[in-house]
C-alpha cells in the first residue's frame, strides 16, 4: 500500500456529477490532459437521480441564454456521446389551473419569444387537443417544442465514459480533501481513496461538487453560498405510452415524465427543505401521488413502485455560478444549479473548457459570476 | 393520520405472533401487522376458509397462538401491507384503499423470509416456480401446480414438499438434494439432540417417499429448464462438493413442473430503511441486521426476529419472538425482560440446529454459475447476463452500479428476485466478495402500492 501517490494533469475536475463529467469530458476534447475526482460513483448523486427535464422555457432570464445553447448541444448528444441515452424532443408544457398562472404564464412567454425562444401558449380547448391525457383542472398552458427529457443517469455516465475514452483519468471512490493554493494561483489537489491519498498537481482546478462545494471552498478561504436541499421522486410501474412530453403545474405542485419503459416519473416543485437527508418522508410521496392523479386522472390506476431523493445545490438567487473566482487563479467554479443543472449540464461543462483553453468563454459569464454575492 | 401504539409487530408468523403474546402478556399494547388474509406466516400457513378440511398440526398449532394473542389483547390487521418505514418509528400501513400511519415506540419485525432464486437456462420457462410458491397453492387453494414435479433443492423441507405433493396425488419424478447431506449429518448428531419433532415430521417424510417410490437423489442439482412455450424436461446432473455439475454425469428427466427448493433469503427490507446495520451472512442466507442479545438491532428501540433476521426455522423464529416481545415490552415500561434468562436454552439449542441445518444445507457457488450469457437474470426487466457482464465492462462493480446502467433491479420485485444472482454474478466475475458487491438499497413503497390509496388518508 503506497500512501501518497502523486500524478500530475492540466486541470483537475472534483465531481463526477453531470457538471464534472460534461467539463472533463469538453476538456479532454479540447486536448487538455484533465483528471476527475470523484468521492463515490459518476451520476450517483443529483445527476443521475433528477427528473431528466431538458428545457429552456420557465427558466430565471439569466439562466436563459445557457439552456438555450445547452439544447443546441444536447441535440448532437445522443451522436457524440456514441451511446443512447434516450434524449426526446418531447417538448415541455407548462399548465396554469387559474387565471393568475395563466396570466404570468402569458409574461414569461412574451419575454422568451423576446430572448429568441418559440414558445406557444395553449387556452383550454387547445390544451385538450393536444395533451388530452391531462386532468380538466387545468385552464391552459405554454408549450415550447424544443424541450424535452433524457435518462438522467445514462447521460452522466456517458459523458464520464466518452471523456475516459478521450483520455481523461477518471477516479472514482476518490473523495477530494482539499485545494492547494500556492502564491495566489491554484497548484493541486488532494484526494482520499481506498489505498490513501493522491495528490493530482494542476495550475486549474474545477470545483463542480454540486451541494458539497462550499464546503471543499471554505478551506481556501472562498465562500460559495451553496445550500443542500431534498428534493424527491416517485416512479410507476410500467403504464401504456400515455405521454411524451416533460409537464409540470405549480398549481398542483408536482411534474412528471414517462421514461421510454413506460414507468411515468413524478416530482415535485415545492420549495425543498434545507439538509442532507436523502429519504424521501411519507408526506411527500402523499403530496406526488394526489398531484400524480390530479394531473394525469389515468395513473389513478396505477401504482407507485418506488421512490427515491436527490440532493440539489441552491444559491441565494437560484441561478448558478460558473466563471473564475478573483483572488484565485486557477480556480473555476460550476456549482449551485439549484435544480436546473441536469438540462445545463452540458453547456455549463464546455463553458469550463473554453476559460480554461480559451481563456474567454464563447457566452457572457456576468449574469452567473461568482462575484455578484460579493 | 397517525395512530399510536406502544409496540408494533410486522410479519404474523411464529416470531410476530410469539413476539406480540409475550408483549402483550407483559402488559404492553401491541398492534400485529400482517399481509396475508389469514395470520400465521409461513409455517402455520391456512388454508383458505373455502377449503378448510381437517387442519394439520401446525395448522391447529397457529390458530391457538392467534388465540392467545387475541386474547392477551392484541390487535391484529391482517391484508395489511407494511410499505414504508419513517423517522420517529412511523409504519406505512396500506390495505389497498387507504394509507393509514402507526407510530410506535418501539417496532419488532418479523417478516420471514422468501425462497431464494436461482437462475439457470430455462428457468423462466413457464413451469418452473419455487418450492414456497407450489407449496402456498396447496396449503393456501389446495391448487396442485402441474402433474410430474421435480423437486430441485436442498434441506428437509424438499421432503415434506415432496410428501404432500404425492398424498395430493401428484406425480414425483424425483428429489433432488443438492448436499451430499448423510455423511455429514453424522457430524452434527450432537445438535440433533432434542429434536425429536423434527426427526419424526422427517421420517414421516421419509416413508411417504418411499411408499410412492420416489428417488432421493442425494448430490444432485438442476443444471437447465427444457420446452417450447413450457417445461417438457429437465437436465439434471451430480454436483462436487462446491455444487458445480460435473460434467459427463448430465440426465434427462421428463417432467411438467419443476419446484426449486434452495433455501430462502432473509427479508431484510424494512430493517433497512429504519437505519439497522446489516451484515453478509452467507450462512443465515444473505443479508441479515446485526442483534444484540435482546433482538435489538443497532437502530434503538427496533428488534427483529426469526427469518428476516438469519433463516433459523419456525422453532428458533418462536424464541426470538418471546424475547423480542419481552424485552421491548420492557423497553417501554412493562415487565422486566425475564424472558431472555428463561429461554436461554430453548435459544440455544435452537441456534444449535440452526448452525448445523446452515453448515449442511447451505448452496455452494455451483449454484450460481448455471446462468449462461443468455440466461436473464432481472426477470421483471428481462436483462440477461450479457448485459449485466456489458455493464461490468463499462466499469460497474457493484449491485447498484449494474442496477443503474441495465435496468436489471428496478422491476416490480424491487430486486427481491434479481438482487442476489446478479450480486453472486459480479462478485465472479470481478472477484470481489458478495459483500463488496453489495444488495440494491431499499426504495419505499418496498411493494408496489396504489397512487389512490396513497394519496388518500383514513
Ligand atoms: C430529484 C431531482 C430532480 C431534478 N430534476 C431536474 C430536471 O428535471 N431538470 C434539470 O435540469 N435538473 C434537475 N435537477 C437538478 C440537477 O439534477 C442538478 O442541478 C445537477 O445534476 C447538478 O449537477 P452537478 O454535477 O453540479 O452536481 P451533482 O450531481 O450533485 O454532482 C456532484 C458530484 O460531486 C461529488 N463530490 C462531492 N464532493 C466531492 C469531493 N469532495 N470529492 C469528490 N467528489 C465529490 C458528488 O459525489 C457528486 O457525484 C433535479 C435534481 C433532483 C435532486
Ligand atoms: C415458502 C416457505 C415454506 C416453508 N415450509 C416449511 C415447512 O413446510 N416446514 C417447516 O418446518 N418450515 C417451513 N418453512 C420455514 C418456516 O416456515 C419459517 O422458518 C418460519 O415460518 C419463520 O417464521 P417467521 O415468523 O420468521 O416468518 P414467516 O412465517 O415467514 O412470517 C412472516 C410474515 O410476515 C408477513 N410480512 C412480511 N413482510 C411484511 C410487510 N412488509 N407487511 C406486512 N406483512 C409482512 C409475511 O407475509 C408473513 O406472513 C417454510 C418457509 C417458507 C418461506
Amino acid at each position: 500500500m503506497n500512501d501518497r501517490r502523486r500524478i500530475s494533469a492540466e486541470a483537475v475536475v472534483i465531481g463526477g456529477g453531470i457538471v464534472g463529467c460534461a467539463s472533463a469530458y469538453y476538456l479532454a476534447r479540447r486536448g487538455v490532459q484533465v483528471a476527475l475526482l470523484e468521492k463515490a460513483t459518476i451520476g450517483g448523486e443529483a445527476s443521475g437521480r433528477n427528473g431528466g427535464g431538458v428545457r429552456q422555457q420557465c427558466r430565471d432570464r439569466r439562466e436563459r441564454p445557457f439552456a438555450i445553447a445547452s439544447v443546441k448541444l444536447w441535440e448532437g448528444l445522443q451522436a457524440e456521446l456514441g451511446f443512447d441515452i434516450e434524449y426526446v424532443q418531447g417538448g415541455n408544457i407548462r399548465m396554469a389551473a387559474n387565471d393568475a398562472r395563466m396570466e404570468s404564464l402569458r409574461r414569461e412567454g412574451a419575454e422568451e419569444l423576446e430572448d429568441g425562444l418559440q414558445v406557444e401558449l395553449w387556452d383550454r380547448d387547445e390544451l385538450r387537443r393536444r395533451a388530452p391525457y391531462l386532468g380538466d383542472v387545468f385552464i391552459g398552458a405554454k408549450y415550447c417544442a424544443t424541450d424535452g427529457t433524457a435518462n438522467p443517469i445514462l447521460t452522466t455516465k456517458a459523458f464520464g465514459w466518452a471523456a475516459q475514452r478521450l483520455g481523461a483519468t477518471i477516479l472514482t471512490r476518490t473523495e477530494a480533501v482539499s485545494i492547494g493554493v500556492e502564491g495566489a494561483r491554484v497548484a493541486s489537489v488532494t484526494g482520499r481513496d481506498q489505498d490513501g491519498e493522491i495528490v493530482v498537481e494542476a495550475p486549474w482546478v474545477i470545483n463542480a461538487a454540486g451541494p458539497w462545494s462550499a464546503a471543499l471552498s471554505r478551506a481556501i478561504g472562498v465562500e460559495i453560498p451553496v445550500e443542500p436541499a431534498r428534493s424527491v421522486i416517485a416512479i410507476t410501474q410500467r403504464c401504456a405510452p400515455l405521454f411524451r412530453e416533460f409537464i409540470s403545474s405549480h398549481d398542483l405542485g408536482v411534474y412528471a415524465r414517462q421514461a421510454r419503459e413506460g414507468q411515468v416519473h413524478v416530482g415535485g416543485t415545492n420549495v425543498p427543505p434545507h439538509t442532507f437527508d436523502q429519504r424521501a418522508p411519507a408526506d411527500v410521496l402523499e403530496h406526488l401521488a394526489r398531484g400524480a392523479a390530479q394531473m394525469i386522472p389515468a395513473l389513478r390506476g396505477a401504482n407507485f413502485l418506488r421512490s427515491w431523493a436527490g440532493t440539489l445545490e441552491m444559491t441565494p438567487d437560484k441561478v448558478p455560478i460558473l466563471g473564475y473566482v478573483d483572488r484565485v487563479k486557477g480556480y473555476i467554479l460550476a456549482t449551485g444549479f439549484s435544480g436546473h443543472g441536469f438540462c445545463l449540464g452540458p453547456i455549463a461543462g464546455k463553458l469550463v473548457s473554453e476559460l480554461v483553453v480559451d481563456g474567454a468563454p464563447s457566452l457572457s459569464l456576468h449574469e452567473v459570476r461568482f462575484s455578484r454575492f460579493g | 393520520m397517525t395512530e399510536q401504539v406502544e409496540i408494533a409487530v410486522v410479519g404474523a408468523g411464529p416470531g410476530g405472533l410469539c413476539a406480540a403474546l409475550a408483549a402483550a402478556q407483559a402488559g404492553a399494547q401491541v398492534a400485529l401487522i400482517d399481509n396475508n388474509r389469514h395470520p400465521g406466516g409461513q409455517y402455520y400457513r391456512q388454508t383458505a376458509r373455502e377449503f378448510r378440511g381437517a387442519p394439520s398440526s401446525h395448522q391447529r398449532e397457529g390458530a391457538a397462538l392467534l388465540q392467545q394473542a387475541i386474547a392477551a389483547g392484541v390487535r391484529i390487521i391482517a391484508e395489511t401491507n407494511v410499505w414504508g418505514a419513517f423517522d420517529d418509528k412511523v409504519l406505512a400501513l396500506n390495505d389497498g384503499a387507504a394509507t393509514t400511519y402507526l407510530q410506535a415506540r418501539a417496532i419488532i419485525l418479523a417478516t420471514g423470509a422468501y425462497d431464494r432464486p436461482v437462475a439457470f437456462p430455462g428457468w423462466t420457462l413457464p413451469g418452473v416456480m419455487t418450492a414456497g410458491a407450489v407449496q402456498t397453492l396447496i396449503k393456501e387453494q389446495r391448487i396442485l401446480a402441474g402433474k410430474r414435479f421435480l423437486l430441485a433443492g436442498t434441506g428437509p423441507l424438499q421432503l415434506v414438499l415432496a410428501a404432500e405433493l404425492a398424498r395430493a396425488g401428484a406425480q414425483v419424478v424425483a428429489v433432488l438434494e443438492g448436499s451430499r447431506v448423510f455423511p455429514r449429518v453424522l457430524q452434527h448428531a450432537g445438535a440433533l439432540w432434542n429434536q425429536w419433532e423434527r426427526l419424526s415430521e422427517g421420517l414421516s417424510s421419509w416413508l411417504t417417499l418411499a411408499r410412492h417410490r420416489i428417488p432421493y437423489r442425494v448430490g444432485w442439482g438442476i443444471v437447465a429448464a427444457e420446452g417450447a412455450a413450457q417445461v417438457e424436461q429437465a437436465t439434471i446432473a451430480r454436483l462436487d462438493g462446491n455444487w458445480r455439475p460435473i460434467r459427463g454425469s448430465e440426465e434427462k428427466i421428463a417432467c411438467d413442473t419443476i419446484a426449486l427448493g434452495y433455501g430462502f433469503v432473509p427479508f431484510n427490507t424494512l430493517s433497512r430503511l429504519l437505519g439497522a446495520r446489516q451484515e453478509w451472512r452467507p450462512e443465515l442466507g444473505g443479508e441479515v441486521p446485526a442483534r444484540d442479545a435482546q433482538m435489538q438491532t443497532s437502530a434503538p428501540g427496533v428488534y427483529a426476529v426469526g427469518d428476516c433476521a438469519g433463516i433459523g426455522g419456525a422453532a428458533l423464529a418462536r424464541v426470538e419472538g418471546q424475547i423480542a416481545g419481552s424485552a421491548a415490552a420492557a423497553q417501554v415500561g412493562h415487565g422486566t425482560a425475564d424472558a431472555i434468562p428463561a429461554r436461554a436454552s430453548a435459544l440455544a439449542r435452537e441456534r444449535r440446529f440452526q448452525r448445523m441445518y446452515a453448515a449442511l444445507f447451505t448452496p455452494g457457488v455451483g449454484l450460481y454459475e448455471l446462468s449462461q450469457d443468455d440466461t436473464i437474470l432481472c426477470r421483471c426487466e428481462e436483462i440477461t447476463q450479457a448485459e449485466v457482464r456489458h455493464a461490468l465492462a463499462l466499469g460497474a462493480d457493484t449491485t447498484n452500479e449494474v442496477k443503474l446502467i441495465t435496468r436489471g433491479g428496478m422491476g416490480d420485485c424491487q430486486g427481491r428476485m434479481c438482487a442476489h444472482l446478479i450480486a453472486h454474478f459480479i462478485a465472479r466475475e470481478t472477484g470481489r466478495s458478495v459483500a463488496q458487491v453489495g444488495m440494491l438499497p431499499p426504495r419505499p413503497p418496498i411493494f408496489p402500492i396504489p397512487i389512490t390509496a396513497l394519496g388518500v388518508t383514513r
